[in-house]
């Protein structure tokens, strides 16, 4: 039954795993096997606190795309009946000035979504590359430069600086808020990157991109950028959700664009008609909760983001 | 009474969110009371699970899914956890792999040792301490470390004070993963020594995890050979060494040769372990098994008793069964497989061509400012050689001895204090020392590197077509369906073949040993004149060691590199080296032909350094 010449018998010292020989197939194809980790977006899928993060940011995001198509109302119409509670033309309700809850708040996600897209972006441009190249640098004098502005942002009392900037600015657009949020809250991103990429500049693949003739800004952002992804991405996270608070706050202190509506405006207006006086709550109440909750599914989303740095975390998830 | 009993144990890990893997399958084996077991296999085998199992220590999303543990008579494998904390350390201790991370750094030394001897023990007070300076004698540590640190002890001392640990309260069984890997050989070779002596002094049991069939022969009176999972041979160590039945063994065994012979032979396993998490027919070494036949690819070989040991393999049963030596052959000692050779005339002509690179009394010192006081540490110190073209010399000595300081100066990033090195490159002659920027980026096109650790040394994030295309794309300029051609090139000069399959790969789905491929091929995409290698195969296991130096061999032989091999072992700076340089504290101790050094040694470092070199032969 068995029969030794069925398979070639190997002469020593000649290489039996020449091409074409059935072995080598064998042993190659377990290669072709090996497993590729789950993308990025597998991982977050994966958390459950993410799916439902994703899944409320989705709705969103769906609600301020549709937005003209959702509301029942143009928001700035103020042709309704003031302080009419809720019914089926006005579903939460008008304002003292006759205008449509309802329509505002879809409306105003546009605004809140819009600000936490490009602050949360802005700031994670300019995290990334101050703390990476202050990172790869470290001990120079260009690391203590940067390491220095981003102390000094560090301990600013951000806030105050906000209002005092929207406070003196000639326009009060979606632009300015976007860019005083992005300016003032990158510092604490941009140090957790600096140690970051100190632990992987000295990483041999970097030393072989030295040796393969890269110069430093790829070595920086090609070649060791995309091993830290998942903390860029998590920043990016944190620093959108960060933007659409602070947004939210400073059109609630009168500082936002008194032109457009956001839920921020909705609360100044609600605040400086005697809302909660007049015990009008769904126009206090009702804003306030869809920022609570946008800002809750962020907050899911990073823990999403956490399993994809530290894959211990995936078992538990 | 047996010691420790192991019966049909299986290890299942679950991870969420890919295919489960069966790690340990179906292994049963004993140790006796006072018996020195070696278990050695490749990196995946599943040796390190299987240690981990034997000591309930399995986290998730590993678990045993099958099979018993018995300890000293009880039933373990499902012993709670509190019952559990009474028999560990006292009864069943262990050394982990990590000297550097397995005591705690805030905590001094002594503190560790009376929370382990206070928790199992009535010692108290004035006596612990007896105890504790009793076991740092046994290890042979001064005991005025007791009061140190973690890390102001040094890796070998921290991993003698883990043994230390482990014999704290005089255990039945100790398991040492690994104990010194990543110690450099000398100190290495002198801790497993303190191992064996103190095993027969105390008597107690030990299973030694390796990969290194070398040591483990010297130490071990039993040895298991593990193999995807499974046990695949179980025989004492004479017997294994004069007689191994399965091919795996035989493999593990060729991977040593004698450095001091004329001609070397050291045979290498091609091929990689197969993926536990898919299921095989028939033997799983049968695609990387030269001895193969028909039926090893159909059925699974069962672990049968065989010549007073057990193996699993059906050739090795075969050709022991009566008659079965007239249809299968005489049972083989050695690995049919590949092998690399190196005879000593190879050696003796490289030696007369044009010098490449010379390195003229070069001394280097690192000078540290810390406030006013400035210390001042000499790296290296008048150190003069040549490197010729086609040539190999190696430079040997164990970590701190100055060999990777001379690496970085010869690669044009540290500038030498005293003395030159000058490179005779085809545009004539350059002063080498710390080049910057484009100068630096220049010289690299003539001096390439091949590092260490082949797992960190390719970037996670990138494909190796990426990987290997940078260098093409900054040194020459070259794009499209050229640059793509170029790149398979070199795959397929590596052995990578076919090239298509790698192309789009990431370095972790490779095995070590192609890692290394990878990186000797990138090394090579800018066509250099020299290739200093550092430590290239320290990090692979030895079955495959003899794959990358054949390829460096074949190197130097077709493309007149010449090579610059750091190493710490003797051996492999044998199978490569035309010359070699010992160096010890930052000085040249011996320098000559490789043959020469090695068959007679006339400084006491470089005899230190060939003791240390496992020999099972």
């Amino acid at each position: 039954m068995m029969n030794a010449n069925t398979t070639p018998v190997p002469t020593p010292g000649e290489d039996f795993m020449a091409a074409g020989e059935a072995g080598q197939e064998l042993a190659v194809e377990q290669v072709s096997d090996a497993e590729t980790p789950d993308r990025w977006w597998q991982v977050i899928w994966s958390s459950r606190k993410a799916r439902v993060g994703v899944i409320i940011l989705a709705i969103y995001v769906l609600v301020a795309v549709f937005a003209p198509l959702i509301a029942p109302h143009d928001p700035l119409d103020g042709s309704f009946e003031p302080l009419a509670g809720p019914s089926s033309t006005n579903w939460l309700g008008t304002t003292t000035s006759g205008q449509d809850i309802a329509s505002q708040l879809i409306y105003g996600t546009r605004i809140s979504l819009l600000v936490g897209l490009f602050g949360g972006l802005f700031a994670t441009v300019i995290a990334t590359v101050i703390g990476l190249i202050s990172g790869y640098a470290e001990g120079t004098l260009l690391d203590d430069g940067l390491s220095f502005l981003t102390n000094v942002f560090l301990v600013i009392p951000v806030f105050p600086l906000i209002i005092t900037l929207v406070a003196y600015s000639e326009v009060r657009g979606l632009w300015l808020i976007v860019g005083v949020v992005a300016i003032t809250s990158w510092a604490g991103a941009a140090r957790a990157k600096r140690s970051q990429i100190i632990t992987l500049r000295n990483r041999d693949f970097v030393t072989a991109a030295k040796f393969s003739g890269e110069g430093t800004w790829r070595i920086v952002f090609r070649e060791i950028m995309p091993n830290m992804s998942s903390l860029v991405l998590a920043s990016f996270v944190g620093a959108a959700t960060g933007a659409i608070a602070a947004e939210a706050g400073l059109a609630a202190l009168g500082l936002g664009d008194s032109r457009s509506v956001s839920w921020g405006t909705m609360l100044y207006q609600s605040n400086a008609q005697g809302a909660i006086a007049q015990g009008l709550w769904l126009w206090v109440f009702v804003p306030g909760l869809v920022l609570a909750i946008l800002m809750t599914a962020t907050t899911f989303i990073n823990f999403g983001v956490d399993l994809l740095s530290n894959p211990h975390l995936r078992e538990d998830a | 009474m047996t010691l420790l009993d192991v019966r049909d144990l299986s290890v299942r890990y679950e991870p969420k969110a890919s295919r489960p893997l069966d790690a340990v399958q179906g292994v049963t084996f004993s140790i006796e009371p006072g018996e020195f077991v070696g278990l050695i296999g490749e990196s995946g085998s599943g040796k390190t699970t299987l240690g981990t199992a034997v000591l309930r220590l399995l986290q998730r999303p590993g678990r045993i899914s099958g099979g018993s543990i018995e300890f000293n008579g009880t039933d373990i494998t499902d012993l709670p956890e509190d019952e559990l904390r009474s028999l560990r350390w006292r009864d069943l201790s262990t050394v982990f792999q990590s000297s550097m991370n397995s005591l705690n750094p805030v905590v001094r030394v002594e503190g560790q040792f009376r929370d382990a001897i206070e928790q199992h023990s009535s010692l108290r007070g004035e006596a612990v301490t007896r105890r504790i300076r009793e076991l740092f004698d046994m290890v042979i540590i001064d005991p005025k470390f007791m009061t140190a640190f973690p890390h102001e002890l040094s890796g070998g001392m921290r991993q003698r004070v883990n043994l230390a640990l482990a014999l704290a309260l005089d255990p039945k069984f100790i398991l040492l993963d690994e104990p010194t890997t990543g110690l450099d050989v000398v100190v290495q070779h002198s801790i497993l020594e303190n191992v064996r002596r103190l095993q027969a002094e105390q008597g107690f049991a030990v299973l030694f995890i390796s990969h290194d069939i070398g040591t483990v022969l010297d130490l071990s009176d039993r040895i298991l050979v593990m193999y995807a999972g499974r046990i695949v041979e179980d025989q004492s160590a004479g017997a294994l060494l004069r007689e191994p039945l399965h091919p795996y063994t035989k493999g593990l065994l060729g991977s040593y040769g004698d450095p001091r012979d004329e001609i070397v032979k050291i045979t290498y396993v091609p091929g990689r372990p197969p993926d536990l998490s898919r299921s095989m027919v028939g033997c799983s070494f049968a695609p990387r098994c030269p001895e193969r036949i028909q039926v090893c690819l159909e059925e699974d070989p069962p672990l049968v008793p065989l010549n007073g040991g057990r193996a699993a393999c059906h050739v090795a049963v075969l050709q022991r069964a009566e008659d079965g030596a007239e249809t299968f052959g005489e049972p083989k000692r050695g690995f049919e497989g590949p092998q690399f050779v190196k005879t000593a005339d190879e050696s003796r002509s490289a030696l007369t061509n044009e010098v490449v690179l010379s390195v003229e009394n070069v001394s280097k010192v690192f000078e540290r400012r810390r406030g006013l006081t400035v210390t001042r540490t000499q790296a290296v110190s008048d150190v003069s050689f040549e490197l010729r073209r086609g040539e190999v010399t190696a430079l040997v000595g164990q970590s701190g001895s100055g060999k990777s300081t001379l690496a970085k100066m010869i690669t044009g990033v540290e500038t030498p204090t005293q003395g030159r090195i000058v490179f005779h490159g085809p545009d004539g002659d350059r002063l080498v020392s710390g080049f910057k920027g484009r100068a630096l980026r220049a010289y690299r096109s003539d001096v390439q590197m091949v590092f260490q650790d082949p797992y960190s040394s390719i970037n996670p994030a990138k494909r190796l077509g990426y990987v290997l295309s940078r260098p093409l794309v900054n040194y020459q300029g070259l794009k499209g369906e050229e640059l793509r051609e170029r790149v398979k090139e070199l795959l397929e000069r590596v052995a990578l073949t076919p090239a298509e399959r790698f192309i789009n790969r990431y370095g972790y789905e490779l095995s070590g040993g192609q890692r290394q491929r990878v990186i000797i091929a990138k090394a090579l995409a800018v066509e250099p004149e020299i290739i200093v290698a550092d430590e290239p195969i320290s990090s692979l296991d030895v079955s495959i060691r003899a794959e990358i130096l054949e390829l460096l061999n074949d190197l130097v032989k077709e493309n007149d590199v010449s090579i610059l091999y750091i190493t710490h072992d003797l051996l492999s700076a044998r199978m490569l080296s035309d010359e070699v340089i010992v160096l010890n504290g930052g000085k040249v101790v011996e320098k000559g032909p490789t043959l020469g050094v090695i068959r007679a040694p006339k400084d006491d470092y470089t005899r230190s350094l060939l003791d240390a070199i496992p020999n099972p032969f």
